[in-house]
């Protein structure tokens, strides 16, 4: 089965590696967000002091956080495998003795935010000098326990970004219903906001849905601001979420694939 | 005349081209509703944390929010349909069928895909800004309103012509794909004022790629921080930046040599 992956990994990184060019585009783009989140939020504490105990570095070391988080829990499925279902070409991965998402796809994600990451890192010690931020809380400690929580955090976006391209089986309009979704992440996954500044209804809801462990909680492990008890909670709320997607995927999966061979008979 | 008979027929097509994909249609301004929904409540997220976000009041930041949409009808109705259209035709040739035509091919280039429902960008930009006015107290005179409205045409014409000058780029580098990313990129920061950026930020998006000349700068005009010579100066800049683009555009028509050769 390794040696399957590695086969994958070859072909997949060769693939992404033609497409370098446009990397530097792609990651500008992805980006901008961010930044004018940041910029919001740094602007209004300069002018409070804080905002709800925040200051202006929480905000800076924050989001200069966010956007490794993000960059390694990111995934692209759908802009990778939507066509092959939807132009038919599925069909030939199909006869493979192999799961076409969870090989293929999966390490062709990987592969592009290996080569992203080259770009990226750069960019980053960039920001790094622009903003100055004052890193003196994150720890090697704070990071390490906050590896499998990104893993995880990957790990549920991938299943859901999964989950979402499968919905291509019954529809033509696949990427209605991804953006839907992007609009509930950027709010509960703490991407416009830490989740500590949203109205405290919506942050209890937050602490028990998944998305938080796609940016939030990986950030604030880093930035130590959470406790063990916390971490604890959080972490035991992501694996009970990664099971329910992992059986819904492949349950998702079994029906798409049953209808796909429907139209194609 | 003639222009308007133009715009008429390829409003006409466009129009059958929307009604052929109409559940695509009804699925895609459900969505426009759900993105405003989330715009308002960001937007509240931030206020119920401050009184002011770079010295706007909450109705500002509506009111910009308006200006903003105006921005975006222009992007969505013309802008990026039509730059995925001339890249494809650059790519396969058929750019020489839309050259060969007995019209100004900018303008051709321009307005050939139209996407008609975007339009309700504008009646909502329009709305959010009445409204944002109103919250705001802005005791807006007539002079300062028309201040706003010739600086918000203006400001479009100008990103126009930014982005004649990026798809004409293609005549000179054909495989540049990427010619609008750094548009479509910098674009969300209009939504804020253009004072919460740091500096090298702000400097990028008021002189390089001026989004804040088409969003900030026609609010600050409403809230009547501009004199009549500022004014006339952003009016000079864009009528230049426009004849500008339109020389280079037909600098580029004449460097290109199709897809063949």
């Amino acid at each position: 089965m390794l040696r399957i992956y590695w086969r994958f990994w070859q072909v997949n990184w060769a693939e992404q590696w033609q497409y370098r060019a446009n990397l530097l585009m792609y990651l500008f783009y992805w980006l901008v967000s961010p930044i004018v989140y940041l910029s919001v939020w740094v602007s209004i504490a300069n002018v409070q002091g804080s905002v709800s105990g925040l200051t202006a570095n929480d905000f800076i070391t924050y989001y200069l956080t966010l956007l490794v988080v993000d960059q390694l829990t990111s995934e692209i499925t759908i802009h990778i495998f939507a066509y092959k279902i939807q132009d038919g070409t599925l069909s030939g991965d199909l006869l493979r003795p192999v799961h076409p998402i969870l090989t293929n796809a999966l390490v062709n994600n990987i592969a592009f935010k290996a080569l992203n990451l080259i770009v990226f890192i750069p960019i980053w010690i960039a920001l790094f000098l622009l903003f100055r931020p004052d890193y003196s809380s994150v720890t090697l400690i704070t990071i390490l326990i906050a590896v499998p929580g990104i893993l995880i955090g990957f790990c549920l976006n991938f299943l859901l970004g999964a989950m979402i391209t499968c919905m291509a089986f019954w529809t033509t309009r696949v990427y209605s219903v991804s953006q839907f979704f992007y609009l509930l992440i950027v709010l509960l996954s703490g991407q416009f906001v830490p989740l500590q500044l949203l109205p405290p209804v919506v942050q209890q809801i937050a602490q028990y849905l998944p998305f938080q462990m796609f940016r939030f909680v990986p950030v604030e492990i880093i930035r130590n601001r959470l406790s063990t008890a916390e971490i604890l909670f959080d972490y035991a709320i992501s694996l009970v979420w990664l099971v329910i997607f992992y059986l819904l995927f492949r349950w998702v999966w079994r029906e798409g694939v049953k209808r796909f061979s429907a139209v194609g008979a | 005349m003639h222009i308007l008979r133009m715009l008429s027929a390829l409003f006409k097509v466009n129009m059958e081209l929307a009604l052929a994909y109409r559940v695509d249609t009804a699925v895609n301004i459900l969505l426009e509703l759900l993105t405003l929904g989330w715009e308002l409540i960001s937007l509240g997220i931030i206020f119920s944390n401050t009184t002011t976000l770079g010295g706007w009041s909450l109705g500002e930041l509506i009111a910009l929010l308006g200006v903003f949409h105006l921005v975006n009808a222009l992007m969505n109705v013309l802008i990026w349909p039509n730059t995925e259209k001339f890249n494809a035709s650059v790519r396969d040739g058929t750019l020489d069928y839309t050259l060969l035509q007995p019209a100004d091919s900018m303008f051709l280039v321009t307005f050939s895909r139209m996407v008609i429902w975007r339009v309700w960008d504008l009646i909502l930009g329009a709305v959010l800004i009445t409204i944002g006015v109103n919250m705001s107290g802005l005791g807006a005179t007539p002079l300062n309103l028309l201040g706003f409205l010739l600086l918000a045409t203006s400001g479009s014409l100008i990103l126009y012509s930014l982005w004649i000058v990026m798809i004409a780029a293609t005549f000179w580098f054909t495989k540049f794909d990427n010619n609008v990313t750094i548009l479509q990129a910098l674009l969300d920061t209009g939504r804020y004022p253009s004072t919460v950026y740091p500096f090298w930020l702000r400097l990028i998006i008021t002189y390089f790629v001026p989004i804040a000349v088409a969003t900030t700068v026609p609010l600050q005009a409403l809230r009547g921080e501009l004199g009549p010579l500022q004014i006339l100066l952003f009016l000079g800049i864009s009528a230049a930046s426009f004849l500008a683009a339109s020389r280079v555009w037909k600098a580029g028509v004449k460097k290109y040599a199709g897809a063949s050769s």
